[in-house]
């Protein structure tokens, strides 16, 4: 699942209807779960990850006693139309949408703190619910968010063919003498990181995020740059396929992209690089309706998902990143090395959260990378 | 329908013709109205769908206008919109995959409905059909498989010592999707072209060898004239699905390649603004339909000529 770029698929409202059928026939159950010991919690999150009803649920319950009425839905546009109306009809207690989008979910009146002293906030790994992250898991100092899973972006590279800056830098995607295989969009935001690490754009880039004007006046800098650096890129790539091709078929010595990709590449003599100016990450967490019921249900639920097993099985059912702490003897031990590789405590801190893309950014973002790919 | 009612009687030609009405009704009309529908209405956030900004507008087909980029063109220097710079190359590289189908198909066309034995005709056409057989995400595969930096294509030129350092074939333009495009629909020239001019009487072309034209004339005088219509049929088709097609340009694009489904599919999918990406959409088929239309009048083909 990545965020940034597709929050919805065709796949995902097709699983998200089949929910919504099950979820009708479902009150029968649920009230009669609600006379189980240790009380419920009514959880919506996200449809398409069978593992939460198969694992994570039941484990949840036998640690807790306290059962998970589950609501499936395909996307944070739909979660966030429903907890509207949950705020009216009650029946949602915790949701699980990105970090970039409960600012605006919080801002209509959805959204109540959580009790830091119920949770286990020593549970995380650094850089995730601290930090820049941890900045923008509060508003007024309370915290209205904590992470379940994580994934990143980040520099893959031919081991012995690359030419890479000490240390790594996002810049060596536009060295003439590597070979690149880029997606449009975030290569742009790389440029534009790149050239705000040096210093060379007139104001901050995280400027673009907030001001449309900003925008403009800075991706027009980071197309132009990005234009004069394309002689090197050697294929796009829009897919886990294309990426994994352009390496071993096409000869790329460098590429940004997905987690995933330079897992699969790990024993080709490719490495995963987290750059100098920090990795791209998306994070996903879990927030407290207003009108909760189950508070100290949710509570338990969201200190749950930051423990070793708990993060380990969200992070495993995602194909993503666990954020608590020694999860590793959870998870598969190839993947624990290979993220460890990767991001030792200082490149955690250094990670990069992509910040909230209005849709009008969105559209405007699209324009840029058909620019960059016309030139 | 009188034939169906006596064959397979009332019963089954209702179910017939429910099947057929669900088929184009569900799947076909109201898809696309729905779509039509779409497109002029603004993409906004669930919970603003049906409210005050959800009005009717042009605005998703005037999008195209947007972004103007600087381009030069025989050192002419000018602006352009992307996406109708998009557009156009479109348009002018499908113009290209139906020439480049028609020179190919012809001659072979020409030599199966007028030269072969008529005994090894089955076999030549059952050669050419095989390809067809096979799907077109693997063949568009298959040839990004050759064209790969370090693909057979480039083992091969280089074992042979034809060139030293291997070429980048999947980077240079257009050549990868015209060449995939190519591939996937010369045969839908090369059979309406055989068929018109496998209807043609053989005497015409040997009373014109009789009379002493040479065999360009008698191309160009007889069989050509005659085998407009197929022309015509297969030339639609070709352009028609090489503009349409989003395989094969995704697969085979390079870097400076930009077919203009991969900008509808990038309203969709990237922006995740369908609306915008229906306008695109009906632009396309609309723009297309026109610009057919037009080269018909231009060559002087009629509609039930290629119906024929």
């Amino acid at each position: 699942m990545k965020h940034d770029t597709s929050a919805f698929s065709r796949r995902r409202f097709l699983q998200g209807t089949a929910a919504g059928a099950g979820v009708l026939a479902a009150p029968a159950i649920i009230s009669k779960g609600a006379l189980a010991s240790s009380g419920e919690l009514n959880f919506t999150g996200w449809a398409g990850y069978p593992l939460f009803q198969e694992k994570i649920f039941p484990t949840f319950e036998a640690a807790t006693g306290i059962k998970v009425n589950f609501k499936e839905l395909p996307d944070q546009d739909t979660m966030f139309a429903e907890a509207k109306v949950a705020l009216e009809a009650g029946g949602i207690d915790v949701i699980e949408p990105t970090i970039d989008r409960w600012g605006g979910w919080n801002s209509n009146g959805l959204l109540q703190p959580w009790d830091e002293s119920k949770l286990a906030m020593d549970n995380y790994l650094p850089g995730l619910a601290d930090g820049a992250a941890g900045e923008r898991s509060r508003a007024d100092g309370k915290l209205f968010y904590v992470p379940s899973n994580w994934g990143t972006e980040a520099l893959v590279v031919n081991e012995a063919e690359a030419k890479l800056s000490d240390p790594p830098s996002l810049g060596d995607l536009f060295n003439p003498e590597n070979s690149a295989v880029l997606r449009p969009h975030s290569t742009l935001a790389a440029m534009g990181r790149w050239l705000d690490a040096q210093g060379k754009l007139p104001r901050p880039w995280m400027d673009g995020y907030t001001d449309m004007a900003a925008m403009t006046e800075l991706w027009d800098i980071a197309l132009a740059e990005a234009i004069k650096a394309k002689g090197n890129v050697v294929q796009w790539w829009s897919g886990e396929n294309e990426a994994n091709a352009g390496f071993t078929a096409n000869g790329a010595t460098i590429g940004l992209c997905w987690d995933s990709t330079g897992f699969n590449l790990r024993n080709d003599g490719y490495k995963y690089i987290a750059p100098v100016e920090g990795a791209f990450a998306w994070h996903q967490g879990l927030v407290l309706m207003k009108n909760a019921k189950n508070i100290e249900q949710a509570h338990e639920f969201a200190k749950w998902a930051s423990t070793p097993e708990g993060s380990a099985l969200w992070a495993t059912a995602f194909s993503s990143n666990p954020v608590g702490k020694g999860s590793g003897e959870f998870m598969d031990p190839a993947v624990s090395e290979y993220y460890n590789g990767t991001f030792n405590d200082e490149a955690l801190n250094k990670l990069w959260w992509w910040p909230e893309q209005s849709a009008e950014f969105i559209a405007k973002r699209t324009e840029y990378a058909d620019k960059y790919k016309a030139a | 329908m009188q034939d169906l009612l006596r064959r397979y009687g009332p019963g089954l030609t209702f179910m017939m013709g429910l099947l057929v009405a669900f088929w184009l009704l569900m799947l076909v009309i109201v898809p696309n109205i729905t779509l039509f529908e779409q497109s002029f209405r603004p993409y906004l956030p669930v919970t603003e769908i049906g409210g005050p900004r959800d009005t009717y507008s042009l605005n998703n087909y005037l999008k195209v206008f947007d972004g103007k980029v600087e381009k030069s063109f025989l050192g002419h220097v000018f602006t352009i919109p992307v996406h109708v710079y998009t557009f156009s190359l479109t348009i002018f590289y499908s113009m290209l995959v139906t020439v480049i189908c028609f020179l190919m198909a012809y001659p072979l066309a020409y030599y199966l409905a007028k030269i072969v034995n008529p005994k090894s005709l089955p076999t030549l056409l059952l050669l050419l059909f095989i390809p067809l057989w096979v799907s077109e995400v693997l063949r568009a595969f298959a040839w990004w498989i050759i064209l790969a930096f370090k693909g057979p294509l480039n083992a091969l030129l280089q074992g042979i010592g034809l060139i030293e350092d291997p070429i980048r074939w999947t980077n240079m333009g257009y050549a990868g999707v015209v060449i995939g495009l190519v591939y996937t629909y010369v045969l839908f020239m090369l059979f309406p072209v055989y068929n018109a001019i496998q209807s043609l009487d053989s005497n015409q072309i040997e009373a014109a060898e009789d009379l002493g034209a040479p065999w360009w004339k008698i191309h160009w005088r007889i069989v050509l004239p005659h085998a407009k219509p197929g022309i015509a049929s297969g030339s639609v088709m070709v352009f028609m699905l090489s503009a349409g097609s989003l395989l094969v340009p995704s697969i085979l694009g390079s870097t400076t390649s930009q077919w203009f489904t991969q900008t509808i599919d990038q309203w969709f999918k990237d922006a995740l603004d369908w609306n915008t990406a229906s306008a695109y959409a009906f632009l396309l088929l609309l723009v297309c339909t026109l610009f057919v239309t037009l080269a018909m009048w231009v060559f002087r083909v009629k509609l039930s000529d290629i119906a024929k």
